[in-house]
């Protein structure tokens, strides 16, 4: 018996087209079975990869491809393989980062349960790539019904010889490990992935060392993403060129958005780098529209640690450079909708708080920061923010922006400056109203 | 010095450099160096909380902010690695405010209890919030308080350790004292829990932090969340002095300081002074609460005489001229061999010396030894475990070696901080680690290869590694040639069977040997004390001579006590080396012609009754000499005996005459540390009651019996001086020594091996006195593995009764979760247990049973 999350996608309109390929078959009951992934087309390439290209011919492919990381911060995947020591004498690792945690993400979660052994056979190149011979997943440990299926999917493929010793009989051997990770957001931060695996407590690692050098067990080791992984079976079957024709020139390919919030039809939509957000929001196929026909107040564009947007910024391509050129980042993929009614400070509270109680605690600014604007902000929503409150969250989020050991302090306050810069008359009525303009209208207040 | 005849294993090579500018200064520092290192090395000042120097950066605390040219944020100076070209700005702008902002969100939760907190005076965070920071606080809400149940209260202090008290709201999470106790103690009894800004520090579950090296934590804690209980609120740190010591209490010498107060004449705490060469700033809890004792209240207040049986007080005066006449009496009726003389090797050089001067010039006898607790020793000074002991050892070339092995050594509890040093190499170099013991020990965790062998079996194991690289060719076969004949048995395989031993686990120490570049080789105390040390120190010079390991590295016994080696140095031995008897010779203007009588021999001859005056000064031989019954026996037979010592002991119990001895933190002396370096040690404070210096002592009987020892102190210095400069280490032999073997049956009622040594919060017998470390171990135990315990059916906490041959001790009993073979240990420091009177001299291994005691 299977379980599948009630999640909207678009697999009918991406099983039509001729490159979106993630959620081809996502909708298939039987598509976690290795039999029936087999059947479609599974470990093809990971039996191409191991009887005809050398670590460094996959290397260059994914490289040429333009894939970039899907967890968020869009590094090229092939640079970062190639970042591995060729000399080192350690053992290397390739780690699946199954940690999805970014508020309003929920699309490695798709992979994972209809479709595990697209990841799976996606690690077994990345690891081929990187000279590794044991990978790991880790999987966020709320994620039960996840985690059920990948290790099924696991023993099938060790069943099925496609994971274990002298695999198709090259002489390689690659083992694979599920960890599950014991609740917190941080352990979605690769560093402190690293230590959480290692059975320490969940800290980020200042780089350098980066991980690509010395990461699991002080050895050379890569962390890619689920989405990102899933990607690479298909680049590996047909080619770079063809993976290249989807996208934009600098962001290649298709990438799975989840859209949820204020929108009528929330769900997982694959769709090609540069897609228009507006259309996401409003096709019938994807977003349509808002519920009630209210209208748009803002996009959170990439998961709750990217600036928001207004309603005139969302008329942009959905790649990393047309976010970044708006002032935003295309993060996680996971966009947010709020409609007139919401608060924006109201929102940020809610931000807020799930950072501070995400920040790890190692470094000072995110620690102390977090908490310290937690109250500043809570207290404005409150009606009790004092003259000048805005003016010190400000100059908070600037001591903390840049200054911490890992990206989890600017995930923190890069929302909070872009609600101050766009909506400052909203905080001000707040501070001089005592009062929140939105009040009752929030359901989960 | 220790490189006096040793040459420099570590090759100067051509370091890579890197040249970067701080502040407009160009410097030229190490390739690998930080930025922060470079910055401080050229006093530029970085501020910071949670670097240590001797720690990995971890960049937590974002204090240490510079501003390097070309990079888009502040970077953290302490996890930048210099680089060529780099042009950095440690006091820009944007500097001060990035600064600014870590105070301003340090503070926001610190309590600003300074005028109620210890640390007030020597705190980071006081310190540089006055430097770099605000004056007046953004924050405008509620402070977060830790809270121990539901009272909210402002002191928050939790026990968590015997000394250790933490306040969790001062905490500013450097994460520091979780990162030594882990990185350079390998403790885990600390840990940091929950996340974000409720992160805290605490003890682990369960658990409490009573490490050996716990004390450190408090050190190093920038503010005033972790504090000990014999500091606390006894005196702000602006009203104290230091005095530069060094520590009585391990042989390493480690550099101390003691907080003093002039006008109460009282000492209030010991921290380190670091010194990288010997300590690298970390301390034993040994030294840093040992020193406790001296401000006890029960120390011996004036000279006791035995008046009709019973001891009673009298002046420093009677009591000297009482000594001077009955020695002289002796002298004149029995002749001076008939006194002999044991002197503690924890006393300083010039006391050292003073004594030797005294018992082979003025009394003119041989009887002289500061090897109290060692029985059998050699009659002659030739020997290979006197060659092995006086071998130069360097501690800082532990941190260099890539192979370590520590042999027949309990590192922790007899060496604590050549022990960090192992650690340190295994955690910051990947050095090899090897630790080859009777039992297991604490170290074992960081050891490639553990080998415990069967009690009794050391040159046996020695010899399994000799054969193993023979067999396996590791070595050049022309060194080989002739050893294997002068060995037993004949086969690496048939010898690790013998010992008790994995084959597999010999060739592996024997490949590292034979690989190993710098190799450092330690013999131990468990070598030292065996009763039949002679075969295994030969064992290791054949070892040594197979591998060459003098020439790319270090072979040595370690000395035990602070002077033991300067006590070695200036010829307190009844055979001290040819040189340095030379020297002293010259000194003395002759040489005693008795034979000369090492510690056993001196207590055979009193029992003998051919010695009937004993002078023992600062020991307590009834404590720690391993066979209580012969030493009680030998010394009560004395016509007259002489103990000073700084409390009543058991020896001093039976002591014709008892004069009180100061503390070494109340006089001024030298130290010679075990690789050979001389410390000075300053005085805290005046010696307490009517207690006197032990040089003091010695010359004022001298000046009694009107043969004065020295001219002038100048004199006795320069004696002092000229002594230590003799050449001291003994050559090793040019041919491999015969080693046999005869491996005796074990007793068939006694079957458990036996082994008595020091707590590793204790050392000697003065530190039972110390309260502060009697919080941590007050009494002595028997401390046994997990299994042993099953077999006897007894668990942690039961009195058992531990019995042997030649005695019986009640004691209750640790569990260890290290121990993993039969045998079991005593700690010899308490008094209260007289765990000595389980030992037989003359026993190789000492064997027990152990039953338990009826409730």
């Amino acid at each position: 018996m299977s379980f599948y999350s009630p999640v909207i996608t678009n697999a009918a309109e991406v099983a039509q087209s001729d490159d979106l390929h993630l959620f081809r078959y996502v909708e298939d009951p039987e598509q976690h079975n290795v039999d029936t992934y087999e059947k479609h087309g599974g470990y093809v390439a990971w039996k191409k990869v191991l009887t005809s290209m050398q670590p460094d011919e996959v290397i260059a492919e994914v490289k040429n491809s333009g894939l970039r990381g899907r967890g968020g911060a869009g590094f090229p995947t092939g640079m970062k393989w190639g970042f591995v020591p060729k000399d080192s004498p350690k053992a290397r690792y390739l780690i699946c980062n199954a940690d999805e945690s970014e508020p309003g993400t929920c699309k490695d979660r798709v992979i994972m349960e209809r479709d595990p052994h697209a990841m799976i056979e996606g690690m077994a190149i990345g690891a081929y790539a990187i000279g590794s011979h044991l990978m790991f997943c880790y999987i966020r440990g709320e994620f039960g019904h996840c985690i059920d299926q990948v290790e099924a999917a696991m023993k099938q493929a060790y069943a099925k010889g496609h994971l274990g010793k002298n695999i198709y009989g090259s002489g390689y051997d690659l083992d694979m490990v599920v960890h599950t990770g014991g609740g917190a957001y941080i352990c979605g931060e690769e560093t402190a992935l690293l230590n959480s695996l290692e059975g320490e407590k969940g800290l980020s690692r200042i780089r350098p060392p980066f991980p690509a050098v010395a990461g699991l067990y002080a050895s050379p080791t890569i962390v890619n993403n689920v989405e990102t992984l899933a990607a690479v079976p298909h680049i590996i079957n047909r080619g770079a060129d063809w993976y290249k024709t989807m996208g934009t020139e600098k962001s290649a390919g298709s990438k799975i958005f989840s859209l949820t919030g204020h929108v009528n039809r929330p769900g997982n939509y694959e769709v090609p780098l540069g897609f228009n957000l507006k259309t996401l929001i409003y096709d019938e196929k994807y977003g349509a529209g808002i519920p009630n026909g209210k209208k748009l107040k803002a996009v959170i564009p990439g998961g709750a640690s990217t600036p928001y947007l207004k309603p005139d910024m969302i008329d942009v391509g959905l790649d990393y450079e047309s976010l970044a050129s708006v002032g935003s980042m295309l993060g996680s993929g996971a966009i947010i909708v709020l409609d007139e009614d919401t608060c924006i400070v109201w929102s940020i509270m809610k931000l807020i708080h799930f950072f501070r109680h995400e920040s790890c605690g190692k470094c000072t600014p995110c620690r102390e920061g977090t908490g310290w604007l937690e109250q500043l902000i809570t207290r404005i929503e409150h009606g009790e923010g004092r003259p000048g409150d805005i003016e010190k969250i400000d100059d908070l989020c600037g001591n903390i922006l840049g200054r911490t050991i890992c990206p989890l302090g600017d995930a923190a306050v890069m929302p909070i400056q872009s609600t101050i810069k766009h909506w400052r008359d909203e905080w001000q009525y707040h501070i001089d109203h005592k009062k929140c303009p939105c009040a009752n209208t929030h359901e989960f207040k | 010095m220790a490189t006096e005849t040793k040459k420099d294993t570590r090759t100067a090579q051509q370091a890579p450099t890197v040249t970067l500018t701080i502040d407009g200064q160009e410097v030229t520092v190490p390739k690998g160096t930080t930025v922060l290192e470079a910055a401080l090395g050229m006093g530029i000042h970085v501020p910071t909380f949670c670097w240590h120097p001797k720690l990995k950066s971890v960049g937590a605390c974002r204090m240490c902010y510079v501003e390097i040219e070309k990079m888009p944020k502040l970077a953290v100076s302490c996890a930048t690695e210099a680089m060529d070209g780099m042009v950095v700005h440690t006091d820009s702008d944007l500097v001060k405010r990035g600064r600014k902002a870590v105070i301003e969100f340090i503070l926001a939760n610190h309590p600003l209890d300074c005028p109620t907190c210890d640390k007030g005076g020597e705190c980071d965070l006081q310190d540089l919030t006055f430097k770099h920071g605000f004056d007046d606080s953004r924050y405008d809400f509620l402070k977060m308080r830790f809270t121990e149940g539901a009272v909210h209260t402002t002191f928050d202090d939790v026990r968590i350790g015997p000394e250790i008290i933490l306040n969790r709201n001062r905490c500013i999470l450097c994460y520091k004292c979780v990162r030594a106790n882990k990185e350079a103690f390998g403790e885990y009894d600390l840990g940091a829990f929950e996340r974000g800004n409720i992160t805290e520090i605490n003890a682990a579950p369960g658990r409490e932090v009573s490490n050996p090296f716990s004390g450190n934590l408090v050190e190093i804690c920038p503010v005033g969340a972790l504090t000990n209980t014999d500091w606390r609120y006894k005196i702000r740190v602006w009203l104290t002095k230091q005095a530069r010591s060094i520590c009585p209490f391990t042989s390493s010498g480690t550099n101390t300081l003691l907080w003093k107060e002039d006008h109460q004449q009282k000492i209030f705490r010991c921290t380190s002074r670091r010194n990288d060469d010997i300590d690298d700033g970390w301390i034993a809890d040994v030294t840093r609460y040992g020193w406790s004792y001296v401000m006890a209240e029960d120390r011996l207040q004036t000279p006791l005489v035995k008046k009709e049986g019973k001891q009673v007080p009298v002046s420093w005066e009677e009591a000297i001229d009482l000594v001077a006449r009955r020695l002289t009496e002796i002298d004149d009726t029995k002749g001076n061999v008939c006194i002999g003389g044991l002197i503690n090797p924890q006393l300083d050089n010039e006391s050292l010396h003073a004594f030797n001067k005294f018992m082979r010039v003025t009394i003119g006898a041989n009887n002289v030894d500061h090897r109290l607790d060692y029985p059998m020793l050699p009659a002659q000074g030739d020997t290979a475990y006197s060659i092995l002991s006086s071998q130069p050892f360097s501690i800082a070339d532990i941190d260099t070696s890539d192979v370590i092995v520590s042999f027949g050594s309990d590192m922790l509890k007899e060496h604590p901080n050549e022990y960090l040093r192992m650690r340190k190499a295994y955690m910051f170099r990947q050095a090899k680690v090897f630790t080859i013991n009777p039992y297991a020990v604490k170290n074992a965790d960081i050891a490639s290869v553990d080998v415990v062998y069967a009690p009794g079996t050391d040159e046996i194991v020695v010899n399994a590694i000799c054969l193993a690289a023979i067999e396996e060719k590791l070595v050049d076969a022309g060194r080989a040639a002739g050893l294997k004949d002068k060995i037993v048995p004949n086969s690496a395989a048939e010898a690790a069977e013998t010992a008790g031993v994995e084959l597999d686990d010999i060739k592996i120490i024997a490949r590292s040997l034979a690989d190993g570049k710098q190799v450092t080789f330690l013999v131990g105390e468990l070598v030292a004390r065996c009763a039949e040390r002679e075969p295994i120190a030969a064992a290791i010079a054949n070892l040594n001579r197979l591998f060459g390991l003098t020439d790319k590295g270090q072979v040595a016994r370690l000395a035990r006590y602070a002077n033991s080696k300067g006590a070695e140095k200036l010829g307190l031995t009844p055979f001290p080396a040819p040189e340095v008897k030379a020297k002293l010779e010259r000194i003395f203007g002759g040489w005693p012609e008795n034979e000369a009588l090492t510690t056993d021999k001196m207590l055979v001859q009193m029992n003998k009754e051919a010695i009937n005056a004993g002078l023992v000064v600062g020991a307590n031989p009834l404590l720690l000499y391993p066979d209580r019954e012969f030493a009680r026996e030998c010394l009560e037979r004395l016509d007259f005996l002489v103990v000073c010592d700084s409390f009543e002991t058991e020896t001093t119990a039976i002591a014709d005459v008892v004069l009180p001895l100061a503390s070494w933190a109340e006089y001024a002396g030298d130290y010679v540390n075990l690789e050979g370096r001389t410390q000075h040690a300053e005085a805290a404070i005046k010696p307490r009651f009517h207690s006197r210096p032990a040089l003091e002592i010695i010359e004022q009987l001298a000046r009694a019996m009107d043969k004065p020892l020295f001219e002038s102190a100048d004199e006795r210095r320069r004696e002092v001086a000229e002594v230590l400069a003799a050449q001291a280490v003994l050559p090793w032999p040019n041919d491999y020594f015969e080693v046999s073997f005869d491996n005796a049956a074990a007793d068939s009622e006694y079957t458990i091996p036996v082994f008595v040594g020091d707590d590793p919060h204790h050392a000697g017998h003065l530190t039972e006195k110390s309260p502060s470390l009697s919080n941590f171990v007050s009494e002595a135990y028997v401390e046994m593995s997990i299994e042993l315990a099953a077999k006897l059916d007894v668990k942690a906490g039961d009195s058992v009764r531990v019995e042997s041959e030649a005695g019986k001790v009640i004691v209750p009993v640790k569990v260890s979760d290290y121990l993993d073979t039969d045998a079991v240990f005593l700690p010899r420091n308490f008094s209260s247990a007289q765990v000595n009177s389980l030992l037989m001299r003359k026993k190789r291994v000492n064997r027990v049973k152990i039953t338990r005691v009826a409730d």
